[in-house]
């Protein structure tokens, strides 16, 4: 393709898109809007993934001993559990150390405690953590039925929920990104048909004077194009300041709140809609063309 | 050039345009289609640089046999060819001069190349000094004219013309008419399909005449042979 052809196309594209002004700017709109809804909705699904990520990562299984085990159980007990599968570490929590845990998250009211004199009802227990939270439904029962063993406890509903959840916001987040994408599609469709219908006639001279397809098509590929990346662009600066602004205010008031940092969760999320919108756009013109070509 | 051989077309609707046509136009010929109208004069210029596509029968423009080009190769076929319409088909909002180059621009022809065959076919049509102008600033002669030297800019070797002196008066014809006269004396061969009695009589040249589809005549310096239309 000639220095002049490529001339020919930028300055036809950015001719269209001042020729129909109004229209391209409510395009650019929609599309703004529309990515903006698709950004926002992705900032949501990273954070839960994060969130779900992290509290799967505080699961784990509580082995409550009974009081009657001995030395030996206990021992041999810590062995069989550490060498269970996934299991990453096994930490000891004699009946001492639980009545002071008790103690501290009872805080100036600990006295509360006096009444039971020396007595200590807190049994002593191993907390069980496992590399893949899957695993935890698993081991739990197996654990149940060891020798000595009172109890294994885990934050089944805790954990089955987070999964429901996830699984809940991805598919979701999969539809919505579907649903945004036909609609912008179907924006530009309508905005480069208008662009084309004006310049119909232009089209079937090209035609006519034996300009390939590609030659005709690419003015309007490159406006839908440019159509689609300003939308683009218009969300992911709006998406970066506000997300900004918020994760700001989280860490001002609930610090320990896990938020996913800007970078690199900004960089995707701007990638993928100046992506998706370029992409958009180009595919409406080329939607929008097909009938006009048939000369 | 161009060689028809068995050629019908038979619309979606069942309406019969061409019949089993055959025909053969050498080199350097200058070719009137007549007929009344709906005869299947339209349908058969439009098969030359396949806009309408035959139901049966094979066509050869320049032994390139039309009906076996793909989609992609259509374009490279109609440079070869330059297509001229009653109605002119111009860009209003381009000059004379742009109106022009957009022929040569399409086909990506270097800029240097562009200006000097425009400026030298402008000449030729008698517009070099209108170059600049618009087309609605210029009368309908001016306008085909415009549409004439789009049609020869990249030196084709077949001139299709469809009427192209319908919107015009006599006199305006009569000048268009001695364009395609020299267009085809530097050896263009020039296909129109026409309604205009009294250019074909004083032309003398060969005479295509289509009533339902049918070729009824075909002399080499025929007649109109129909009453005026016009």
């Amino acid at each position: 393709m000639s220095l002049s052809t490529k001339e020919y196309f930028v300055r036809e594209t950015f001719k269209s898109i001042k020729r129909n002004q109004l229209m391209s700017l409510a395009s650019v709109s929609t599309v703004a809007l529309s990515l903006l809804v698709l950004g926002i909705f992705m900032v949501m699904v990273f954070n839960t993934n994060h969130v779900a990520k992290f509290l799967e990562t505080q699961v784990q299984i509580s082995v409550y001993m009974s009081d009657s085990a001995s030395s030996e159980t206990l021992k041999a007990t810590e062995k069989t559990l550490k060498a269970l599968p996934g299991v990453t570490s096994v930490k000891n929590i004699t009946k001492d150390e639980a009545l002071e845990r008790f103690k501290d998250r009872l805080g100036s009211q600990s006295n509360l405690l006096d009444f039971m004199g020396d007595e200590n009802p807190f049994p002593y227990s191993f907390e069980v953590h496992v590399d893949k939270p899957e695993r935890i439904s698993e081991l739990a029962p197996k654990i149940d039925d060891l020798n000595g063993v009172e109890t294994a406890k885990f934050g089944q509903e805790v954990v089955e929920n987070i999964f429901r959840l996830t699984k809940i916001m991805r598919l979701g987040g999969i539809l919505l990104v579907l649903l945004l994408a036909m609609a912008t599609l179907f924006i530009i469709v309508n905005t480069i048909r208008i662009t084309v219908f004006a310049r119909r006639r232009e089209v079937t001279i090209m035609k006519y004077v034996g300009a390939t397809d590609w030659f005709i098509r690419w003015p309007f590929l490159l406006e839908g194009m440019f159509l689609g990346f300003t939308g683009a662009l218009v969300a992911t600066l709006v998406i970066n300041q506000v997300y900004g602004a918020i994760l700001n205010s989280v860490h001002a008031t609930l610090a320990f709140f896990p938020l996913l940092p800007t970078w690199p969760l900004l960089l995707y999320i701007d990638l993928t809609l100046i992506v998706i919108g370029t992409a958009i756009g180009a595919a409406g013109s080329s939607i929008s063309l097909r009938k006009f070509l048939k000369v | 050039m161009l060689l028809m051989s068995g050629v019908s077309k038979t619309y979606r609707n069942g309406s019969v345009a061409l019949k089993n046509i055959d025909l053969h136009i050498k080199p350097g010929e200058f070719v009137f289609i007549v007929g009344p109208s709906g005869a299947g004069k339209s349908t058969f210029i439009k098969m030359l640089f396949k806009e309408v596509l035959p139901t049966t029968g094979k066509i050869y423009v320049d032994g390139v046999d039309v009906l076996a080009l793909t989609d992609k190769e259509v374009p490279f076929l109609r440079r070869q060819l330059g297509i001229i319409f009653q109605d002119y088909r111009l860009l209003p909002d381009r000059t004379v001069y742009d109106n022009v180059a957009f022929a040569m621009q399409v086909i990506e022809s270097p800029a240097v190349k562009t200006r000097r065959r425009v400026m030298t076919v402008l000449e030729l049509v008698g517009l070099k000094n209108r170059a600049n102008a618009y087309p609605a600033e210029l009368s309908g002669g001016e306008q085909q004219r415009i549409a004439i030297a789009r049609a020869i800019v990249n030196d084709p070797i077949m001139v299709i013309a469809d009427e192209p002196t319908g919107n015009l008066d006599p006199e305006t014809s009569k000048d268009i008419m001695r364009i395609f006269t020299g267009i085809n004396e530097s050896g263009t061969t020039i296909v129109m399909a026409t309604h205009d009695k009294e250019i074909v009589d004083a032309m003398g040249k060969r005479v295509i005449a289509i009533e339902n589809g049918v070729i009824v005549r075909d002399d080499a310096k025929g007649v109109y042979g129909y009453e005026s239309e016009h």
